[in-house]
């Protein structure tokens, strides 16, 4: 029994899982207790199809993105880039720049603070900062950019696993080895090699996966503005809060010092979650000129150093029993990471997403002289899912079981990792009804179009941490009109937080939708939140968000309870009025605010604990239907579905946005998209959209997204987890496992480009067409 | 040199090297229009030249004199969308938004050219414009919701 003289604790700590890392986290524990919203909860505005709040703005060009920022005497700057991939400048000449009119300023190692890391003379990959320059216009800045004359020094660079490891080089300064850590990680459950050595049916795939670029459409950018001794930047970013860190530490400036806004934002799906070299560029010409000065990334420096999703090597192999229990799940692994990046594994999902006693994971992560890599929609598990997928449909076929059918016999029921239970995983529903929907069972008779065509079938499942966490703070206040605005330091990544947060803020307040106004993207306005990755915003924040409104609900209601000279416990909320039990009298919101004049009624908000020893988690699965030429090789995808659960969907038409948004990345990462690298030269060769295909209007096959009704009230009180990055997770491997079904051969190799998809044929038995 | 800008003559002398994005965008402040990759790939520079969609970036500005030219500014206002800007809220036809100028305008021009088109023809009028969020799907729905209601419009 607890001391009831003794005050709780108002900080504990709790866990929080991003992107694959677990992280224990301080926590302010909620001043009130809420009840979770319940799959049973009678909702009006959660769960509704809201319209974006931001819609209308952005199809007039008036949402306020960075690059549309204008300052008063706004200047650009652009960057100059390394061509070598290693080695050291030895001479910089800018005369000529400098000689172009409307040229203001340039800028090289000398001239930044150490701690931006800006310019360094050692060059360790292609495309490396060296300087910048400042003009009145972008066009004369890119002008004199390219009149800047950098002499360098080459040096032998290493761009493979291999070289990494065997190399006496250090691919740059700093590193005590090549491979991260040193040496492969390995992480084992159970006892793989005795597993494998007693195996009743054994397979094993080697499987090789693309480095993949973001190619976010809205480039990086930022633009930066002195006022004294503070500094305001408006940056393109997944976490205006870690920006302003970024910019504090780089430039020795108090956090209070430094404001950073992200009003709109054209993208950035894992590539933005940094102030950049472009930020501090725009920082320190912006200090030097004593105006404002916007950097934008340029598309080739966006496609070869705004990060990538690494390319990875993988060979698995699994061992099961003749009825189709896994026995055993080996991978061994290797990830070119680039000269910097942190450690996304792809071998998580392996000793996540099937059941399976034994798993053994050997990883290889190594630098090397290419861009760094940032992280990119479900790292490590998007990689991951197509060795693992495709070993399962190997192993399948070996025991002669249903691809789909060892899937539901191995369904992982809790967290293997952890030894903990999920908070729920509905797996087994996803499957039922994806396979419905798609026609599982009648696929055999669905014909190709043509006798050249095979038609194919694949399915691929997703599991994704999604709990999302503390620390997550809003703030919900009423203007003396009735109407409510929701602050938070968060940002719109185009997910529709926007909307979101308004629809949670309006259901706790028994508010209107169209009263309710989220402010966000600006850490002078709103209190912190994290960044916008891991799925986590909507698991983190609406929380908090529900609670700040619940406060203020209950201050309204207080004052409410005064004007009507009624017992508070009487008084209820709907759609903007304050009614009263057993009683005709009501009061508008708006009613009650102006009573009080300027008194704000406020209610603030935090997001609680996460609960102890239960593993949150969004599951889905999707299936894929191809048609694949055998004259060309090209492969078309006609239909995915999807299935996920992932608890309370808080808009489903927000929600179907985002699920067919990283389906189709996803065929983009199976179909087309690799960043090719020229080994001997040492350089990327797409530098731009036309060598880089990513998905266009002529690719898109029909898709249907389905997300499974309920809540999950064990997660966070507003029942919902995320989706952002389950969606993308399935759709590779399930559309690699269609293409191998269609041909009776598999391609090991993605994208499933035509040559690939020839090459395989050239290995394929002999097939009568249908 | 003068050019016919959103329905209103303007009278210009940009430097020669110009482009009609850097025109819009850093001449005359209308940054609807969006600079994705200044290099013809993308299309989120789309802008209509005597009714035909062109990608800006790639257009000297002093190839417009004597032409006409829309941007997404010219289409609708907040209190007056067009029916191609309502049909793209209410099929949530955004995501980011960053490339909805570009698609709008060469949605624009594929309805220009036929009231009523089939989805591969809204699928080839719009094939020029990339999108990395995803919301294809939408899109091609969006301007499908905008063709029908253009075509209620124009009988009602």
């Amino acid at each position: 029994m607890a001391d009831p003289t003794k005050t709780p604790p108002r900080f504990v700590t709790t866990t929080v899982e991003v992107e694959g890392r677990t992280e224990e986290r301080v926590v302010e524990v909620p001043a009130f207790p809420i009840e979770p919203w319940g799959p049973e909860a009678q909702l009006t505005h959660v769960g509704a199809r809201a319209s974006r709040v931001d819609g209308l703005l952005k199809t007039m060009g008036r949402a306020p993105y960075v690059t549309d920022v204008r300052r008063p005497n706004q200047a650009y700057a652009a960057l100059v880039r390394s061509r070598i991939a290693r080695g050291r400048v030895t001479a910089i000449d800018t005369t000529a720049a400098r000689a172009l009119p409307g040229v203001l300023d340039i800028i090289t190692h000398a001239d930044v603070p150490a701690r931006t890391r800006l310019f360094l003379p050692e060059i360790t990959y292609f495309g490396q900062p060296l300087a910048a320059v400042c003009a009145t216009t972008p066009a004369i800045a890119e002008a004199a950019a390219a009149l800047i004359r950098i002499e360098t020094e080459r040096l032998p660079h290493i761009m493979t696993v291999s070289e990494a490891e065997t190399s006496e080089t250090l691919v740059r300064p700093g590193l005590s080895h090549n491979l991260m850590g040193g040496g492969p990680k390995v992480v084992e459950r159970g006892d793989v090699t005795a597993a494998l050595a007693t195996a009743e049916v054994l397979i094993t795939r080697e499987v090789r996966t693309p480095c993949a670029l973001h190619s976010a459409l809205e480039p990086h950018a930022a633009v930066a503005e002195w006022e004294g001794d503070r500094v305001t930047v408006w940056e393109s970013t997944q976490g205006i809060f870690r920006v302003r860190d970024n910019v504090a530490k780089a430039f020795g400036l108090s956090l209070a010092q430094v404001r950073v806004i992200c009003e709109a934002m054209g993208g950035g799906f894992g590539a933005k979650n940094n102030a950049g070299a472009h930020t501090f560029v725009a920082v320190a010409f912006a200090k030097r000129l004593g105006h404002a000065v916007a950097c934008v990334v340029d598309r080739p420096g966006e496609q070869i150093d705004t990060g990538n999703r690494p390319s990875t090597w993988q060979r698995v192999t699994i061992a099961a029993t003749h009825d189709g229990q896994l026995t055993a799940i080996d991978l061994e692994a290797t990830v070119p990471l680039g000269i910097a990046g942190w450690e996304e594994s792809p071998g998580d999902i392996y000793h996540e997403l099937y059941a399976c006693p034994n798993v053994r994971t050997s990883v290889r992560i190594a630098y090397v002289n290419t861009g760094a890599m940032a992280a990119f929609r479900a790292p490590g598990h998007a990689e991951g899912s197509v060795g693992l997928e495709m070993g399962l449909n190997a192993l399948a076929q070996a025991l002669g079981i249903d691809p789909l059918t060892l899937r539901e016999r191995n369904i992982a029921t809790h967290d293997q990792r952890r030894g903990r239970p999920y908070t729920g995983n509905r797996l087994a529903e996803c499957y039922a009804e994806g396979a419905r929907r798609i026609g599982w069972t009648s696929r055999a008779t669905r014909t190709a179009s043509a006798p050249h065509r095979r038609r194919g079938f694949g399915v691929a499942s997703q599991v994704w941490s999604t709990g999302g966490g503390p620390p997550a703070y809003a703030t919900v206040r009423l203007n003396p009109d009735g109407t409510a605005e929701v602050l938070a330091g968060s940002q719109d990544l185009g997910t529709g937080t926007r909307t979101i947060l308004a629809q949670v803020a309006a259901e706790a307040l028994g508010h209107r939708l169209d009263a309710v106004r989220a402010v966000i993207g600006d850490t002078a306005t709103g209190p912190y939140n994290g960044n916008s990755w891991g799925s986590m915003t909507v698991a983190s924040l609406t929380p908090a968000v529900r609670m700040a409104a619940e406060e203020a609900r209950r201050a309204l209601l207080d004052a409410a309870a005064g004007i009507l000279t009624v017992a508070v416990d009487r008084l209820a909320t709907h759609e903007g009025r304050i009614t009263v039990r057993d009683d005709e009298r009501s009061l508008a919101f708006g009613e009650v605010t102006a009573k009080l004049g300027n008194v704000m009624i406020q209610g603030h908000g935090s997001r609680g604990p996460n609960p102890d020893a239960v593993g949150i988690v969004t599951t889905g699965a999707q299936f894929a239907e191809v048609e694949v030429d055998t004259e060309t090789g090209v492969v078309r995808v006609l239909r995915i579905v999807a299935v996920h659960d992932a608890g309370r969907i808080v808009n489903p038409t927000l929600a179907e946005s985002q699920l067919e948004g990283g389906i189709i990345q996803g065929l983009g990462y199976a179909c087309f998209e690799e960043r090719p690298l020229d080994v001997r030269m040492g350089r990327p060769l797409a530098l731009g959209l036309h060598d880089y295909k990513i998905p266009t209007h002529a690719d898109i096959p029909l898709i249907d997204g389905h997300f499974l009704e309920g809540a999950d009230p064990q997660a966070n009180t507003v029942g919902a987890r995320g989706i952002a990055e389950p969606a993308i997770i399935p759709t590779a491997p399930a559309i690699a496992g269609a293409v191998a079904d269609a041909l009776g051969v598999e391609v090991p190799d993605l994208p499933l480009t035509p040559w690939r998809v020839l090459a395989a044929l050239q290995h394929a038995p002999q097939r009568h067409s249908p | 040199m003068r050019l016919t800008l959103n329905g209103r003559p303007v009278d210009v002398d940009p430097p020669g090297e110009t482009t009609l994005l850097d025109f819009l965008r850093d001449h005359r402040g209308l940054t609807g229009t969006k600079r994705g990759c200044d290099r013809a790939e993308c299309g989120t520079c789309t802008v209509l030249l005597d009714g035909a969609p062109v990608y800006s970036c790639r257009t000297l500005v002093h190839r417009c004199a004597g032409r006409a030219v829309e941007t997404i500014e010219g289409l609708g206002t907040v209190d007056a969308p067009h029916l191609l800007q309502e049909a793209f809220v209410a099929e949530d036809a955004t995501q980011c938004g960053f490339c909805t100028p570009g698609q709008i305008m060469a949605a624009v021009a594929v309805l220009a050219r036929d009231a009523d088109p089939t989805d591969e023809q809204i699928i080839a009028g719009l094939s020029g414009n990339l999108c990395r969020c995803g919301t294809h799907p939408k899109i091609v729905r969006a301007v499908r919701r905008a063709a029908a209601a253009m075509r209620t419009a124009s009988h009602g």
